[in-house]
């Protein structure tokens, strides 16, 4: 009966020693963690990278942030397959085809690496987490907030949209169509045209100029590509419809500051790039910390930028829209 | 044509081994065979389309529309799979179908005699009008393996598969354009249209013929990039074009025609490609790399010119006996054979065929 303290003695220390190990395995920090934007180049993401560095030097990772000059989803899927033989712990990425990029995530994951996708997501079943800017109705919304602001009487709008096949672009307009039909606040507007500039300077301010030469009533362009709006923005002004004819959507301050300030526009929107970047990047080391399941219903502190809930399909809303007008244009946070 | 290992071709060797070995200065991952084997794939559906455009370009033509006829082969194929069709039967379908894109093409240009550039301009338009149309629009990913085992499947853990339908395609072309009649007559029209004509090649069908060509081959590459990618969409390939053409201009084929050859573009790709590798694996932005990639296409189109350069530089540094000729005066007799023999030499080709 002695031997019995003994071997109890013994178990507890085994289980301490244990203990020890698996503690010493779940890393905290130094984890090595890798940015892909759509494109390098364009503020909106050279200030995502920014968030996500800060992120990463809070928590004592390593980042890096790469990637081609424009956007092409197979240079993406050749930075992407660069990062994987450079065995880092996570990827986040804002992908430009979210089928295209879905076989090099999966083979990422099938390695344990981590995928979070922020802006654009890719494929379900290739990522972790996708901490998307707003909800698709939150970003209608705000937009057609900012026309109404541009319109109060409202009138004739038309969309441009990057292609028929970028996802949020089209849901974000069919969101749109939806308030205008049913929201009281919303049916002053009448949708009179969608057309595809593919988030292309030149082609935009072209589908701008057919906008309003094919329908002399036209009040308001409405785009959520921070390309496609400041060009709506210059050919309104070029073609002489200044004060008859708006731009509005999402777009970068410094890109419409010089338009709202002469008055020929009264309104843009967006969110803060760099936090959505530096969400994506905490939310990726709390993964990979072990001190976070992206679960639905699970919420988790990110650092600087607030708290958030874990929604459906492990998405994760940032959510925070930003207006510019002649107020807080020159106010921008980033 | 000299069967010695042309200058140019020596050039990009020397410049792929530089390119490798300052690619393992600038990083630890890039020298490793598996690394550099399974890198390859990244090269491949641009690199068919090289292939095909390089032929037309010895014609003396261009074809912009070939990245929209690897959308169009795409979106077939998952109209294929999705109705069950086995590959087998598939495969000569899609490269059949995009081939008659691309004689859609010639006959625009050879028959119609209108400008190769306006016309692949508007096919390219076409063509990926016509993608969208058969293609839904948010994609198709339901493959059936069988159709990607080209484009996703590697050997040994690291050769890929497309890379192997690359080299062989590669070959095949290449013994096409340098020990066929086929081939040969290709160089002579793009050197000389009206000798061509003259010595009674049917210039219109033989330029047919290599845009059909290249129109089957970038059915062959959506292949591979369905298998790459994993799916298929109307905008696929969308800007691709660019570095097709870098690939064949660095390649060494005159862009006027009749000169330049397959083994050329297949080892600028090489090139281009362990540039792109090196410099992505060492994490180098961007804009960098569009730089230090446009500046190899500089030296690709200028190569001419710098040749040039350096032989008269070579000459003004080699002491020889004073030639003279007045300036605007009459030619020499020995000016006018150096001439003519000139274009014997150009021509053997053709005579050596008929004797």
């Amino acid at each position: 009966m002695t031997l019995r303290p003994k071997l109890l003695a013994g178990a507890c220390t085994l289980a301490a020693i244990g203990l020890a190990v698996s503690g010493a395995l779940a890393k905290d920090s130094g984890f090595k963690i890798m940015m892909t934007p759509k494109w390098t180049g364009f503020p909106y993401f050279e200030a995502a990278a920014r968030g996500g560095k800060d992120a990463a030097d809070e928590l004592g990772d390593t980042f890096v942030y790469a990637g081609a000059d424009h956007a092409d989803v197979s240079l993406q899927v050749e930075t992407l397959q660069n990062f994987l033989t450079q065995k880092p712990d996570a990827i986040t990425l804002a992908a430009i085809d979210l089928n295209a990029v879905a076989p090099v995530l999966k083979e990422a994951r099938k390695d344990g690496i981590v995928v979070t996708t922020f802006d654009a997501d890719a494929a379900q079943d290739a990522r972790d987490m996708f901490v998307n800017q707003m909800s698709y109705k939150q970003a209608a919304k705000t937009m057609l907030d900012c026309a109404l602001m541009d319109s109060p009487d409202g009138g004739e709008v038309a969309f441009v949209a990057a292609s028929p096949t970028a996802p949020n672009h089209t849901a974000h307009i069919k969101f749109m169509k939806e308030y205008i039909a049913n929201d009281p606040k919303y049916q002053v507007f009448k949708v009179v045209d969608t057309q595809y500039a593919n988030d292309d300077d030149a082609k935009s301010y072209d589908v701008a100029v057919n906008l309003m030469q094919a329908h002399p009533n036209l009040k308001v362009i409405i785009s959520s590509s921070a390309v496609s709006a400041p060009a709506g923005a210059r050919a309104v002004e070029a073609s002489g419809h200044a004060g008859k004819v708006y731009s509005t959507g999402f777009a970068l301050p410094d890109a419409i500051k010089t338009y709202i300030k002469d008055g020929s526009e009264k309104c843009f929107a967006l969110w803060n790039p760099y936090e959505l970047g530096y969400l994506a990047v905490y939310a990726t080391h709390l993964k990979l910390a072990g001190k976070l399941d992206p679960k639905p219903g699970t919420t988790f502190k990110a650092g600087k930028v607030g708290e958030y809930t874990v929604g459906d399909g492990g998405e994760i809303v940032y959510g925070k829209p930003l207006m510019w007008t002649k107020d807080t244009v020159d106010k921008s946070p980033f | 044509m000299s069967q010695r290992l042309p200058q140019w071709e020596l050039t990009l060797i020397v410049l792929t081994l530089a390119a490798a070995a300052w690619s393992a200065t600038l990083s630890p991952y890039y020298l490793s065979v598996g690394q550099i084997l399974y890198s390859t794939r990244q090269f491949v559906y641009p690199g068919i389309l090289s292939i095909g455009l390089a032929v037309v370009v010895i014609l003396s033509e261009i074809d912009i529309s070939l990245a929209s006829t690897l959308a169009f082969g795409g979106v077939l194929f998952s109209k294929f799979s999705a109705f069950g069709v086995p590959i087998w039967l598939a495969v000569p379908s899609v490269v059949a179908a995009c081939a008659a894109l691309g004689t859609l093409n010639g006959v625009l240009v050879a028959r119609m005699n209108l400008p190769s550039l306006a016309v692949t301009l508007g096919t390219m338009g076409a063509f990926r009008g016509l993608a969208f149309i058969i293609g839904s629009e948010t994609g198709y990913t339901s493959f059936d393996d069988s159709y990607l085992f080209i484009g996703s499947e590697k050997l040994f853990g690291a050769l890929p598969v497309s890379f192997l339908l690359f080299l062989a395609l590669a070959i095949a072309i290449g013994a096409l354009m340098r020990w066929t009649v086929f081939g040969r007559r290709c160089y002579a029209v793009g050197r000389n249209k009206e000798a061509a004509w003259a010595a009674g090649i049917d210039v219109a069908r033989i330029k047919i013929e290599a845009y059909a060509l290249a129109g089957g081959l970038a059915g062959l590459a959506a292949l591979v990039w369905i298998g790459q990618y994993g799916s298929a969409r109307g905008d696929n390939a969308d800007g691709a074009i660019l570095f097709v053409v870098t690939a064949v201009v660095l390649g060494g084929v005159d862009i006027n025609g009749g000169r330049g050859g397959i083994l050329g573009v297949v080892l600028a790709l090489f090139l281009l490609g362990t540039m792109r590798n090196g410099m992505g694996l060492a994490n180098i932005g961007g804009p960098t790399q569009t730089i230090v990639l446009g500046a190899l296409l500089i030296v690709g189109v200028l190569r001419p010119a710098i040749f040039r350069a350096v032989r008269r530089l070579y000459r003004l540094l080699t002491p020889r006996p004073p030639t003279h000729r007045p300036r605007g005066g009459p030619r020499s007799q020995s000016d006018y054979d150096r001439r003519t023999q000139g274009q014997t030499r150009k021509f053997a080709h053709m005579t050596r065929r008929n004797t």
